[in-house]
């Protein structure tokens, strides 16, 4: 005798845990290798795809255009667009096109093209075509060139990447991912996301706090230079000028 | 071996460091300048954020200043009277240039600003000393006479008020154009960050007329004094003084600074500046450069948010 109707499914779910949570920068700081571990629990084993997404601060960030003035090359006005963190990595199981649509991308964030960031500074209301209140960018129609050039300037300053294959599945429903922090990556309180997609939807998501902080003499540099700055300038005037002094004195002997 | 930098935020090779430290700190010595205009370019090539590089170099140039200065006054090759009064010029020129940098980088202008400065100031200067000194070496290699210094006493330096004796330079001339001179030299330093030797050095010979024996070492102790101060500005304003990245620049530096002052007893004065004079003009000519060339990226990202 057939069931008439399939008992309902349980959820699908994902969980996971960085092998480092506490990134700590000493003064031999070069980077740090974390890796991402999860496991996709679904009893009915539909086919999952895994991203992981780690964003580090937000910073704004100024950038200029090169215009040619006379034979000379310029900088323009500084557009600032707002939003964008410091670090930004998305690995994933397959290319994001090919996991979820669009929309669902661009609601969540993930990708190189649909980070949220937006230059807020340049945004005007105005009446277009007869229509009222319409939302336009001074940067007019190169606002997406301005907006990818943010993106590639910051891969080639290491700081952002996608990997579409950098989730990999290691065993049945346990996956890892590898993330590379570089040494000039920012200071401060990062997130690890990982969604589980099934169907091109989320279906279950962790949220992972990774923390890059100075520590040591680094943090207690850092500390003294902007919590005590003039006395940190004279200490390190005082340092060269003795610096300069025991040098001489050193070479008058010889 | 690398070593990470806490204020600019990034890892560095340390022995590269210390060795460009003692280059520029040799060159220092020799021409009596602060070698800040050749380590700007250097540091920010390497990729240090510029704010960073150019507030912990007068650190650097301080240090190694410092290191030549006493080797030039135990020659007594040092006019402490000209320098000081260059020196106030240069401590109110350094707080307005410090200012003024603050707005062209808010206003994105920085770099060309700092790029055109050293276009003009180091061609400029370093073509008119390199004419001037290859004319010299020429002259006495025909075996002619040097000609005879014109001794018309110009007029700006003595039909001004304010007329001060200067004994070591056996000057008795208005203080007025040295204080124009060294509040200039100080609008400059701090916006490219230099110490400013390689405009002071040319301008202490050509228009205040110093002896040559006592231009080196005088604008030696000026630069101490006014990067010293420009150190302790930058990081009471902008925390922008790297002291782990200074430390490594100056231990180099200062070693550098000696072997320089030395070797600088070896060579003949229009020699010196003639070399001096190639340096500064190779050095103008590629900064400007980037002026003329188109850039790979259209896009460049700038610093100092605010």
């Amino acid at each position: 005798m057939a069931i008439a109707q399939p008992p309902p499914q349980p959820p699908a779910s994902v969980s996971a845990t960085l092998t480092e949570t506490d990134v700590r920068v000493t003064s031999g700081f070069r980077g740090a290798k974390i890796s991402v571990y999860g496991a996709v629990f679904d009893p009915s084993g539909r086919p999952s795809d895994v991203v992981v997404v780690v964003r580090g601060p937000v910073q704004p960030v100024r950038i200029a255009r090169k215009v040619r003035v006379g034979g000379v090359w310029l900088n323009s006005r500084p557009v600032v667009f707002e939003g964008a963190p410091g670090f930004y990595r998305a690995a994933s199981t397959r290319p994001l096109g090919d996991i979820a649509r669009f929309g669902q991308l661009r609601k969540l964030g993930l990708g190189l093209d649909h980070l949220a960031i937006a230059a807020p500074a340049e945004r005007r209301v105005e009446t277009r075509y007869g229509v009222r209140d319409m939302v336009v960018s001074a940067l007019g129609a190169d606002y997406y060139a301005w907006r990818a050039a943010v993106v590639r300037l910051k891969q080639t300053a290491g700081l952002y990447s996608a990997d579409a294959g950098g989730v990999a599945f290691v065993d049945r429903g346990l996956f890892h991912a590898r993330v590379d922090l570089p040494a000039q990556a920012p200071i401060g309180q990062y997130t690890a996301r990982v969604i589980l997609f099934q169907d091109g939807r989320p279906v279950s998501d962790r949220t992972l706090p990774l923390k890059v902080e100075k520590v040591g003499m680094e943090r207690a540099l850092y500390l003294f230079a902007h919590q005590r700055p003039w006395s940190y300038g004279l200490v390190s005037a005082l340092i060269a000028l003795c610096a300069g002094w025991a040098a001489s004195r050193a070479f008058r002997r010889s | 071996m690398d070593l990470y930098l806490p204020i600019a935020e990034m890892s560095v090779n340390a022995p590269l460091l210390i060795a460009l430290g003692a280059v520029v700190g040799f060159i220092s010595g020799l021409f009596g300048i602060g070698g800040g205009f050749l380590m700007t370019p250097v540091l920010v090539f390497m990729g240090i954020p510029p704010a960073v590089a150019v507030a912990s170099l007068s650190s650097h140039v301080a240090a190694s200043s410092f290191s030549s200065v006493t080797a030039y006054s135990r020659r007594r090759m040092v006019d402490f009277r000209m320098g000081g009064i260059l020196a106030g010029g240069g401590i109110v020129g350094a707080f307005f240039g410090v200012e003024a940098f603050r707005v062209l980088r808010l206003l994105g202008q920085a770099d060309l600003v700092v790029a055109v400065s050293y276009l003009l100031f180091l061609g400029v200067i370093g073509a008119l000393m390199l004419w001037e000194s290859l004319g010299t070496i020429l002259r006495r290699r025909r075996g002619e006479t040097p000609q005879p210094r014109r001794d018309r006493r110009p007029i700006l330096l003595y039909a001004l008020p304010w007329k001060m004796r200067f004994p070591k330079s056996r000057l008795y001339i208005s203080v007025i154009p040295p204080i124009v001179l060294g509040v200039f030299v100080g609008v400059l330093s701090a916006i490219m960050g230099v110490g400013g030797g390689f405009i002071l050095v040319p301008a202490m010979v050509y228009l205040l007329r110093m002896p040559a024996s006592v231009v080196v070492g005088t604008s030696l102790f000026q630069i101490v004094i006014t990067t010293a101060l420009t150190s302790v500005l930058q990081a009471g304003r902008n925390q922008t003084v790297d002291i782990v990245l200074a430390t490594l620049l100056l231990v180099g530096g200062v070693l550098g600074a000696q072997l320089g002052a030395r070797a600088s007893a070896r060579f003949r004065a229009e020699e010196l500046r003639a070399l001096l004079a190639l340096v500064v003009l190779l050095v103008g000519l590629r900064m400007g450069l980037g002026l003329f060339i188109q850039p790979d990226d259209p896009f460049v990202l700038v610093s100092g948010v605010g």
